[in-house]
């Protein structure tokens, strides 16, 4: 979407100099040749494009101070922080510290097999509801279980969190009652159990997202030609070969590409979760990259070891992110951007 | 799409399946709401004996959604949450609209450069510590704009604002052009009143994003009484801080509130924080929608 903007029309708004077509193209570059002529259409342009660049000021000075100002300040990662300025530039004496630290290696582990489960547990969910959905005709009905699904996906993780501690109350939850209505025994702790918390983990993030993320999969499948549908009718299929044979073909595109994406946030485990189910017993389980930067930066005071655990965190997340990016794009046409 | 019109048994029975698998999925979804819901309008003196399963109240009762708006820190919260989401909405929708407009425009120099620089910020987050330094920098630690300004102009939903600016029919902007309109004249008077439709549904994402925010409210505000509710929330629910309801809330001279069981305040303190969200959930269905169908991975 980038590229294509030389070729659109540019006439618009413009006082007689037309500066993306090709004939403005073509002045410009033989213009650089006299440094007058050059300067005199740098004014122009000016000119002409003041008023836009004064509009996008707040936004562009929003831009480069929130986020790359922050870029600036990670230099931190590298230096020996004190009391009295300025720091000490220390090259990678953080980075080595960090990992040579057994706690960073459980974190990193922690956050690893907690974005696994999530890949291996709540990814295909979001698929059979839309596949399941899709087999609904009625409309009316289609309409209220979507629009019920999907009020989670708009609720905050502090809401949430809250709910699965009601949920999950040894004494009056809802998990708790049904166990002993069942016979399975008194029901225990989940929250502070480090053995389950990694699943109600999986289970809250299902409960938020299964509903919302199946209409990306819905708008694929409504994407498909229906002529293959009746094809496939005349031929005498069932319900599950056209599931089977017409709509998983259809969407497998879409599954590729948000599997890739997902696999590009291998390293977030998403903080807004885990920092609302963590506690002191079970910490040691889901204690993740951003809740340990967290507690070592903010609370520590370890200022430049949180960061360097930060800025590791930020550049082998960016390069998945880009890497699923250029794959998801090679292999499906879809990416990111 | 293909029509049901022979169905055999084995498909009526296949059909009943696929429906209660949905149906159980939407009680799954919708039981531990309704629950807690129903618990907040409970007859005090049998909360105790509530059911997790249960979503009608057994009794009725307002005595628990009386004594929590009548809590100064779920009034402050609530005021602060509405000033500071309202104020974020503001500033983004109009910044976001801004400079989509100028990033629109076909042939404006530094485009490409500019679309780079904001793409980038998608990709990498230097993390939180930078982010805490450059907050205490500005001067704005333990003051609401560092949590204000967070991704006021959002990256995702300025992308969202370019496209649709890029459709906008260029003779449209001409004719304003010829009426002498200069460029402010006409994006305030001709782009603008277009984008109705388009800046509904930013400035829907931006109230749900900043409602919702939590985070930063709880890393730069100190001071209690500068909380938004879903930080007040979670030092109730989250934290079990007990005292912070009940409390202040017997300091400030209501008797009732050690009567009231905790679990119900906590409910209703729940259904206080989604309560916005609730009341414009069918404008957010209605453009999110919409916007996840059309809109959905294209690039």
């Amino acid at each position: 979407m980038v590229a294509k903007d030389g070729q659109k029309v540019a006439a618009v708004l413009s006082d007689g100099n037309v500066p993306g077509s090709r004939e403005g193209l073509h002045e410009r570059v033989l213009d650089k040749r006299s440094g007058a002529a050059s300067a005199q259409d740098w004014r122009a342009k000016l000119r002409q494009w003041w008023p836009y660049y004064a509009m996008m000021a707040p936004g562009l000075l929003f831009f480069f101070i929130w986020h790359y100002v922050p870029i600036w300040e990670a230099k931190m990662a590298f230096e020996q922080v004190r009391i009295i300025p300025p720091n000490i530039w220390v090259g990678l004496k953080n980075f080595q510290q960090l990992f040579a630290s057994p706690i960073f290696y459980q974190v990193l582990a922690n956050t690893l097999i907690i974005s696994a489960m999530k890949i291996a547990f709540v990814f295909p969910v979001p698929i059979i509801v839309a596949l399941l959905l899709n087999e609904i005709r009625n409309g009316k009905l289609r309409g209220t279980i979507q629009s019920a699904i999907y009020l989670p996906h708009f609720l905050s993780w502090v809401v949430i969190a809250g709910v699965f501690i009601a949920l999950l109350s040894p004494t009056d939850g809802a998990v708790g009652q049904i166990q002993q209505a069942m016979g399975f025994g008194s029901p225990s702790n989940y929250l502070t159990n480090p053995g389950s918390i990694r699943w109600v983990l999986v289970i809250s993030e299902i409960w938020r997202s299964a509903g919302w993320d199946s209409l990306l999969y819905l708008a694929a499948i409504f994407a498909i030609d229906p002529q293959l549908y009746e094809a496939a009718e005349i031929d005498g299929a069932s319900r599950w070969q056209k599931i089977w044979h017409v709509t998983i073909p259809g969407i497998v595109p879409t599954i590729a590409t948000l599997f890739i994406l997902n696999m590009g946030l291998f390293l977030s485990a998403d903080l807004n979760q885990v920092i609302n189910f963590q506690n002191d017993v079970n910490a040691s389980t889901i204690d993740i990259l951003d809740t340990y930067v967290y507690r070592l930066g903010l609370s520590t005071g370890e200022y430049a070891l949180a960061t360097a655990a930060g800025l590791f965190k930020a550049v082998i997340g960016m390069v998945l992110i880009v890497t699923s990016h250029l794959v998801s794009k090679r292999l499906t046409g879809k990416g990111v951007w | 799409m293909a029509s049901q019109s022979r169905r055999t048994p084995l498909e009526r029975i296949e059909y009943i399946l696929i429906v209660s698998t949905l149906l159980l999925l939407t009680v799954f979804t919708l039981q531990p709401l309704l629950n807690l819901l129903a618990l907040s309008f409970t007859e005090p003196s049998r909360v105790a004996g509530f059911s997790g399963l249960s979503i009608i109240p057994d009794g009725f009762s307002l005595e628990v959604w009386s004594l929590l708006l009548q809590h100064p820190n779920v009034q402050r919260g609530l005021f602060n949450s509405i000033w500071m989401t309202a104020t974020s909405v503001t500033i983004g929708v109009l910044g976001t609209a801004l400079m989509a407009w100028g990033l629109s425009r076909p042939g404006l120099p530094g485009r490409r450069f500019i679309f780079i620089a904001v793409l980038v910020t998608i990709v990498f987050e230097p993390g939180i510590i930078p982010d805490y330094f450059l907050m205490k920098r500005l001067g704005l630690l333990n003051t609401p704009w560092a949590v204000i300004m967070y991704k006021v102009v959002s990256a995702w939903y300025l992308i969202i604002l370019v496209r649709f600016f890029e459709e906008i029919p260029k003779e449209l902007l001409e004719a304003a052009e010829l009426d002498g309109a200069n460029p402010f004249q006409t994006f305030f008077l001709v782009v603008l009143p277009l984008a109705k439709s388009a800046l509904a549904t930013i400035a829907l994402f931006y109230l749900v994003l900043h409602w919702n925010e939590f985070f930063r409210s709880m890393i730069y505000l100190n001071d209690q009484t500068k909380w938004p509710l879903q930080v007040v929330l979670r030092q109730f629910v989250i934290e079990g801080d007990r005292v912070a309801i009940v409390g202040a809330a017997n300091a400030s001279g209501n008797i009732g509130a050690a009567q009231i069981n905790i679990r119900a305040l906590k409910a209703g303190m729940i259904f206080i924080t989604i309560l916005p969200i609730l009341a414009i959930y069918p404008l957010i269905l209605k453009f999110f929608t919409k916007g996840t169908m059309s809109g959905a991975l294209k690039g």
